[in-house]
């Protein structure tokens, strides 16, 4: 510890009884250093008087709120294993899949073209929203879709959450189509331009998390993963 | 704090003091509300990984501290093209009551932020939250020395920006 350190572990109580009466004693010796001493003991007092105010604020309503509806996200990702393991019949994966198909037809019927389209059973992202999970990096957000994290699901696919209009959804690479996992609308109010947009709504951050298998993608395995076609 | 409360309870009752280190790492309140609801969905999900008996207070603030490294970037990059002009430091659900509080909070936050990253996290987690040096080492996961010398430098250089007055 240099004498510095020394000197600020003093003030902050973390010498033992011996050390901190030697630095005392010095500190009431050296004009300066009881002046720094002050000094150092006030900017401490601001900042805890400045920060302090907040914990003593009531906790906005929406804060308490995700503590509640988190509860649910894990029943969402517990009843979604659930599920798994009780492998339903192929019909009723079917059923789910339209469910989200004609819930995403009904939530943009005014575009000129669909977001995306059903085909064989699974729903694949179409034009623009295909185009931005392309070509889009999160970095450089272009058009009405903005891209949200990119990263690998179990399976080792690359998976991408996306915000379009007043949706969000996670799209995951298969035979070099983005099929759309699923996809949820925004609750009123809330657009959602930022990464951690996942914290917004309970079930797209179950989605995201349930999806994802290890980290996000940082910048430069985003631009990686894009030149590698996202394979 | 009880530690036989259910988890929920215990995360609800540390909710402020998330909030405060939340403002500590955000230049924005909006962001260090978002930080915090982000926190206590990881902390939720990861509830299985959490040792009873240990400090869930600290392990809290560490799921903080890594989201908000996570999302540092695109922070920094969305305030870069959109609020060039500390948009945020006036947004109405502000929790900060009275001017004189304001215009402090104010000023030390700005001078917060002109602190590099990892002089801020220390210097929130010991000056603010009142952590001690071997709490905030294992936290970090940083040898004590390393904690000490940002601390010295991030305080140093805080009392420069901001005066003694």
């Amino acid at each position: 510890m240099t004498e510095d350190e020394k000197f600020f572990a003093w003030l902050d109580g973390e010498l033992d009884p011996a050390e901190a009466a030697e630095m005392a004693a010095k500190a009431a010796a050296d004009p300066e250093l009881a002046r720094l001493a002050e000094q150092h003991r006030a900017l401490g007092k601001r900042l805890r008087g400045a920060f302090d105010p907040i914990a003593s604020a009531p906790v906005p309503e929406h804060l308490h709120q995700a503590l509640r509806s988190t509860a649910q996200v894990i029943d969402f990702a517990a009843a979604k294993r659930a599920r798994a393991m009780r492998s339903l019949p192929q019909w009723a994966a079917m059923a789910a899949t339209l469910a989200i198909g004609v819930f995403v037809g009904t939530m943009v019927p005014q575009r000129g073209s669909a977001p995306v389209e059903v085909e064989s059973g699974k729903l694949y992202a179409t034009a623009s929203l295909n185009e931005a999970l392309d070509g889009q990096l999160a970095s450089a957000p272009s058009g009405d879709v903005r891209i949200g994290l990119t990263f690998r699901d179990q399976a080792g696919k690359i998976c991408r959450s996306f915000t379009q209009s007043a949706s969000s959804g996670v799209a995951c690479r298969d035979n070099n189509r983005w099929q759309v996992r699923g996809m949820f609308a925004a609750p009123e109010g809330q657009g959602s331009d930022y990464r951690m947009a996942a914290g917004m709504d309970p079930n797209f951050a179950g989605l995201v998390d349930s999806t994802m298998a290890g980290e996000p993608f940082d910048a430069v395995a985003e631009k990686a993963a894009k030149a590698r076609g996202w394979k | 704090m009880d530690q036989s409360s259910p988890f929920e309870d215990q995360l609800a009752a540390l909710l402020p003091r998330l909030r405060r280190f939340a403002h500590a790492l955000s230049r924005d309140p909006t962001d260090a509300d978002d930080l915090t609801q982000a926190t206590l969905e990881r902390a939720l999900h990861s509830k299985a990984q959490w040792q009873p008996g240990t400090r869930l207070d600290s392990w809290c603030y560490r799921i903080m501290r890594n989201l908000w490294i996570d999302t540092a970037r695109s922070r920094s990059r969305r305030l870069a093209r959109e609020a060039p002009e500390e948009k945020g430091l006036n947004i109405g659900q502000d929790p900060r009551p009275g001017i004189e509080a304001a215009v402090d909070l104010r000023r030390v936050m700005a001078a917060m932020t002109q602190l590099p990253d990892k002089q801020r996290e220390v210097v929130a987690l010991i000056l603010v939250e009142g952590f001690g040096y071997r709490e905030v080492s294992e936290m970090l996961g940083l040898p004590i020395g390393t904690v000490s010398s940002r601390l010295v430098r991030g305080r140093t250089a805080l009392l420069a920006m901001v005066g003694e007055q």
